[in-house]
């Protein structure tokens, strides 16, 4: 190989593009950054669980709409399966690893005026970091955009993060990050168990779980800690069991922000929300709750300082006293504004590009109503349910229980007029052969068949398993009602928010009810 | 279902049932509830007129109109989704991401949407992919945001009148209800679904290969347990072996005894003259290949000819490939290419066709042959600068190969070597076996490109997140098959490019015989430091472990977990050690050059 040989740009190819550039901006008078010219995005690597082709999504759309702005795109993605990695949606794809030494190389060649690191999941805003922090930004003179170095440390690093949400009167969860075994041994006394551990910078929390004895967390602290890039995992108090919501948020330069979807778990706290069912539009929160979360939300993106782009908060409720926690945050778009942006029109990843460069919420069209501009929150008259899907089976032995690691590999969305019809639908996008809430000829067993004496026994087994979030238990909720289990006791066991059991049990009703009619 | 109530069951009225679909009941449930067919419960609500309407996702909840046509289903009464006068033709997504079936699916329905917009033909995307291209309402002229089951489908083609359906672009989820939708009197674009039974039934595939005089690797279906002994002898061992229809957990597995097929049959199937157990002859140490083509009826265009780094019986989708192949003769490689033209015409493909190949004592068998998009026509498509599902797309639409210019492709034009290499969860998944097999078990893929292949095996490696160390310690440990000429070169390799070497005690034994210097260390359980205590410690760079089998396995599993929680490189088998000698001797070079696939693209063409 000979290096150096066709190392530079084609440079008729880039003036015809600052040309473009140049012409278009003649035209407008948006305040649409003209200091740069050429834009390098960074996707996010192969699909892994945790991270799947909501980022092609993502950096598909900021490819598009910043090249339409008339700026040069190089984009790099080591995934070849990716729509992004088509030849004609960047100037330059760069099929190569997403490390720090290749994007040194690939800024080395093509001197990008700035990156985008918010459209490749956490693995671009990793390499973005990186490349700050060993001073490679600074040698070529490359700004990153969409996110600041420092807002994406003051979200991502805990201790930053929960001195920030103190500072506006938020509350986290309590808890430390620990650096060795030793010192978990001191945190847990004052927190007592159960207790959650967190390992720091792993891909859908990895090597993380919650442990009900010491034994247990000895252990998982340890597999945290091995785990975990810079050994170090958080412990955290418990609030398994509470609500837990997200909202999708975005702000820009003028200090507009808006919250484009409230996203709620049908699985409490203590499940991932990627391997949860999820809800939109929030379904569950009074008023004066949802009003604090916006409010809260808000004060979060203003003090994390994302000044340019879209956001992703989760707040966990306590739905005892309505007690409201800041679980975290993410200062890029992630897989629940995919969801966000497909359950509301409102395309996310393509504004924040948009908001990025320089341009507000006020000034950027919606392009479904054209009328409106993207400052106008979304407003949903419908009922929109994600089902994530598991692929167990694959794996011999693995531990199917789901919980604070992330183990489902895609998802289903539905959409429908009420939660029941939304729920049964995507029921059955799953493509596991199962065509609604059961009665599809699938179901394990037949609960109408049950004798007496079996009914009782049926009940204790269900009941058992249901303490545990397992992938098929929406079905055990349903032999659960037709036990004649109350929504009130499948409440308890599973703090799944009542208001949830009781849609689930009208469509069991219903369907009883149907059993008295024929064709 | 027997249902026994005092009063007899009534027919259903038409408010009960437009209330059961309020509920998103499907048709299938109260067709399952009321012991009918889906196809009555259908005619009864269409005869009530009881059909969905089409409401638009609007961002404003109608406030303001809307300009962009995004659709749901619901039970409601005003319908805001106006059918235009148009041409067009429905796209059916992959549905949810799960093993198998990835997102190479929807970089196939993407293309094919655009090769629609190319000639002027409405695009109808229907998906049910929240986190899809497909489904941003962008990408095509109509998005129907919906499940992909028959019912959804026919309701969207009943109000579209669609002038055709495409199936072979979003996986097996269209592919499944093809045959339902054309029963229904919905047109299905491209290779009928005859076309894909016949693929898929191997029975009749494998008269059809015969008829050809194409190998292919002796089979046979059993019954029974007694039965699958047999057959499996009447076939010779290995054999592979699988359950004829899939459900959870029912995995394939190579036998190569009749206790382990007896093992096999005993703990993972529940064979009967309804569901049997397939049984293949497994060509064991044969290499494979997989071949990516479109064909038009007349012409066919042969895309990408990938070799399996990895020996058979490892899933294609877990294996490691690389364009152009590397190893394999002329004549073989006519064979390749013939059979495929053979295939693509005898399955009257129109459009996209994958075979995978073995070659085995210079004999080409066929595997399989699939009529559709597969997982690998975006990485080929990559490696070779043509589009191959757009151009499919096109030629599902009636037009030539010949008047698209691409009736040929030469791999000799490309100047630069691909790599695909799959990436698994196994660090989600604490405490599973991490021995690659013919399930597939990968959530994705990465490509490396460079002018070299050792350059292309590097980068992907790094890709994958398993960067190839550039000096340190190499642990070695093989089974006895392994202990050949094969093992020696890889191990001579290592040492000269200076890694010391570090292998159990037979590994040992025989490197010592053959003058290769090694330290021995521990297995599991034998002691104390064992080569889990090293890996711990960092004191091994990069592991070669061949499967020992069953007796050994507590150890293989203990250095994998090891290997996977302290990230050290894993290679479990000799073609994919040897692969990591040329990466890591490239690697050592320094130096490893980036460019843009428009650069090499550009390179192909002149």
């Amino acid at each position: 190989m000979q290096s150096g040989e066709d190392n530079r740009i084609d440079s008729e190819l880039l003036s015809s593009y600052i040309n473009q550039t140049f012409r278009k901006e003649s035209h407008q008078t948006l305040p649409k950054r003209t200091d740069i010219s050429s834009i390098l995005i960074i996707g996010s690597g192969p699909i892994v669980i945790g991270q799947a082709c909501e980022f092609d999504y993502s950096g598909t759309q900021a490819c598009k709409v910043l090249r339409e702005e008339g700026y040069r795109i190089i984009l790099v993605n080591s995934n070849p399966a990716t729509i992004m990695t088509d030849p004609d949606l960047a100037d330059a794809t760069y099929v190569e690893p997403i490390t720090p030494e290749f994007l040194e190389k690939i800024i080395d060649r093509e001197r990008p005026d700035v990156i985008l690191p918010t459209m490749g999941g956490q693995t671009a805003l990793n390499a973005a970091v990186a490349l700050a922090e060993s001073g490679v930004l600074e040698k070529y003179g490359v700004e990153l955009i969409g996110a600041k170095l420092d807002a994406i440390k003051k979200s991502e690093d805990r201790e930053l993060f929960q001195a920030a949400m103190n500072r506006i009167g938020l509350e986290t969860p309590r808890g430390a990050f620990v650096r060795s075994l030793d010192e978990a041994m001191e945190v847990v006394e004052s927190i007592g168990l159960p207790i959650i551990i967190r390992p720091s910078f792993t891909l859908g929390g990895t090597g993380g779980g919650a442990a009900y004895n010491m034994q247990e967390y000895r252990e998982k602290v340890e597999h945290g800690l091995s785990s975990s890039p810079i050994r170090e995992v958080l412990v955290e108090e418990s609030i398994m069991g509470w609500k837990e919501y997200e909202l999708e948020v975005m702000r820009d330069l003028k200090d507009n922000v808006v919250i484009i979807c409230s996203i709620e778990n049908f699985d409490p706290m203590g499940v991932h929300t990627g391997d949860s069912i999820t809800v939109a539009p929030a379904q569950t929160l009074t008023d004066k709750e949802y009003q604090a979360m916006r409010d809260a939300a808000k004060r979060i993106i203003r003090e994390i300082g994302v000044e340019t782009g879209g956001s992703n908060i989760q707040f966990a409720t306590n739905p005892e006293n309505g007690k409201m926690l800041v679980i975290e945050m993410n200062p890029r778009v992630s897989r629940s504004s995919a969801l966000a942006s497909k359950a509301t029109g409102f395309p996310i990843a393509k504004i924040a590009a948009k908001l990025a460069i320089g341009y507000t919420l006020d000034e950027i069209p919606n392009d479904i109503t054209k009328q409106t501009p993207a400052s106008f929150e979304p407003t949903i008259d419908y009922c929109v349910v994600k089902i994530p899907r598991w692929d167990f089976e694959k794996f011999k032995g693995v531990d199917d229980t789901l919980g604070v690691q992330m183990k489902s590999v895609g998802e289903a969305m539905a959409i429908g007029r009420t939660f029941k019809e939304s729920f049964q639908k995507a029921l059955r996008s799953l493509e596991q052969d199962r065509h609604g809430l059961g009665m599809d000829g699938k179901d394990s067993f037949l609960v109408r068949e049950l004798s007496e004496s079996k009914r009782a026994e049926w009940r204790k087994k269900i009941i058992d398993r249901l303490k545990h979030p397992k992938p098929e238990n929406v079905f055990y909720l349903r032999h659960a009602l037709q036990l004649g289990v109350t929504p009130e006791e499948l409440h308890q066991v599973t703090r799944i928010d009542r208001w949830f059991l009781h849609n689930i049990k009208q469509i069991v009703d219903f369907e009883e009810e149907l059993t008295s009619y024929t064709l | 279902m027997a249902k026994s109530k005092k009063n007899p069951p009534r027919r259903v009225p038409a408010e009960i049932l437009r209330k059961a679909k309020e509920y998103g009941f499907s048709d299938r449930q109260l067709a399952y509830l009321w012991g009918t067919t889906e196809k009555a419960v259908r005619n009864l609500r269409k005869e009530y007129g009881i059909v969905p309407v089409y409401k638009t996702v609007d961002t404003c909840a109608a406030e303001f109109e809307a300009h962009t046509p995004y659709h749901y289903s619901t039970y409601d009464q005003e319908n805001e989704s106006v059918a235009s006068a148009r041409r067009k033709v429905i796209i059916l997504g992959g549905g949810p991401n799960r093993i198998g079936q990835g997102i190479e699916f929807d970089y196939c329905c993407v293309h094919g949407v655009m090769a629609l917009a190319e000639e002027g033909i409405e695009s109808i995307m229907i998906n049910c992919n929240p986190e899809t291209v497909s489904t941003d309402y962008d990408t095509t002229d109509k998005l129907y945001f919906e499940p992909l089951t028959l019912e959804d489908v026919l309701n969207i083609c009943d109000h579209e009148k669609p002038y055709g359906v495409i199936v072979g672009f979003g996986g097996q989820t269209p592919l499944k209800i093809a045959r339902a939708l054309e029963e229904n009197g919905v047109p299905i674009l491209g290779t009928s679904p005859e076309g894909i039974d016949l693929a898929e039934d191997r029975e009749r595939f494998g008269a059809l290969l015969r008829k050809q005089r194409i190998p292919h690797p002796k089979y046979g279906t059993a019954y029974s347990v007694n039965n699958a002994v047999l057959v499996a002898e009447q076939i010779g061992y290995p054999v592979l072996i699988r359950p004829s229809y899939v459900l959870g957990g029912r995995a394939m597995e190579i036998c190569y005894s009749g206790d382990s097929v007896r093992e096999y049959m005993r703990k993972a199937v529940d064979v009967s003259p309804e569901h049997p157990v397939l049984i293949d002859r497994f060509l064991e140490d044969a290499f494979e290949f997989d071949v990516d083509a479109v064909a038009d009826g007349k012409d066919v265009l042969i895309g990408g000819i990938m070799e399996h780094i990895e020996e058979a019986g490892i899933h294609s989708g877990d294996s490691s490939c690389v364009i152009p192949p590397y190893m394999i003769s002329e004549k073989n490689l006519e064979h390749l290419k013939a059979y495929t033209v053979k295939l693509a015409k005898a399955l009257k493909v129109v459009g996209l066709i994958n075979v995978q190949y073995a070659i085995k004592d210079d004999v080409v068998y066929v595997l399989e042959a699939n009529p559709r998009a597969s997982r690998t026509v975006p990485f080929v498509s990559k490696a070779i600068g043509i589009p191959l599902a757009k151009i499919a797309a096109k030629v599902m639409m009636g037009r030539t190969l010949e008047d698209l210019g691409v009736k040929d492709f030469d791999f000799r034009t490309l100047k630069h070597i691909s790599v695909k290499e799959a990436v698994f969860p196994f660090s989600k998944f604490p405490r599973v076996p991490i021995f690659l097999g013919p399930e597939m078990r990968s959530t994705g893929e990465v490509m490396g490109i460079s002018e070299a292949f050792g350059g292309a095996v590097a980068k992907a490696q790094m890709s994958a997140g398993n960067t190839l160390p550039d000096h340190g310690t190499v642990f070695i440990s093989v089974n006895d098959s392994d202990k050949n000429d094969i093992t020696l070169n890889i191990v001579r390799g290592f040492v000269q490019l200076g890694f010391s070497i570090v292998a159990t005690e037979g590994t040992a034994r025989f490197l010592g015989e053959h003058g290769i210097q090694s330290e021995r260390v521990f297995k599991v359980n034998e002691g104390r430091p064992n080569v889990v205590d090293l890996i711990k410690d960092g004191k091994i760079n990069l592991i070669v472990n061949t499967p020992l089998g069953e007796e050994s396995r507590y150890d293989e599993y203990a250095i994998g977990w090891a290997a996977i929680a302290h990230k050290v490189s894993f290679i479990t088998t000799l073609s994919a050690a040897a692969t990591a000698v040329k990466g890591i001797e490239r690697q050592r070079e320094g130096n490893l050059s980036v460019r843009t696939i428009q650069e090499y693209h550009k390179e192909i063409l002149t």
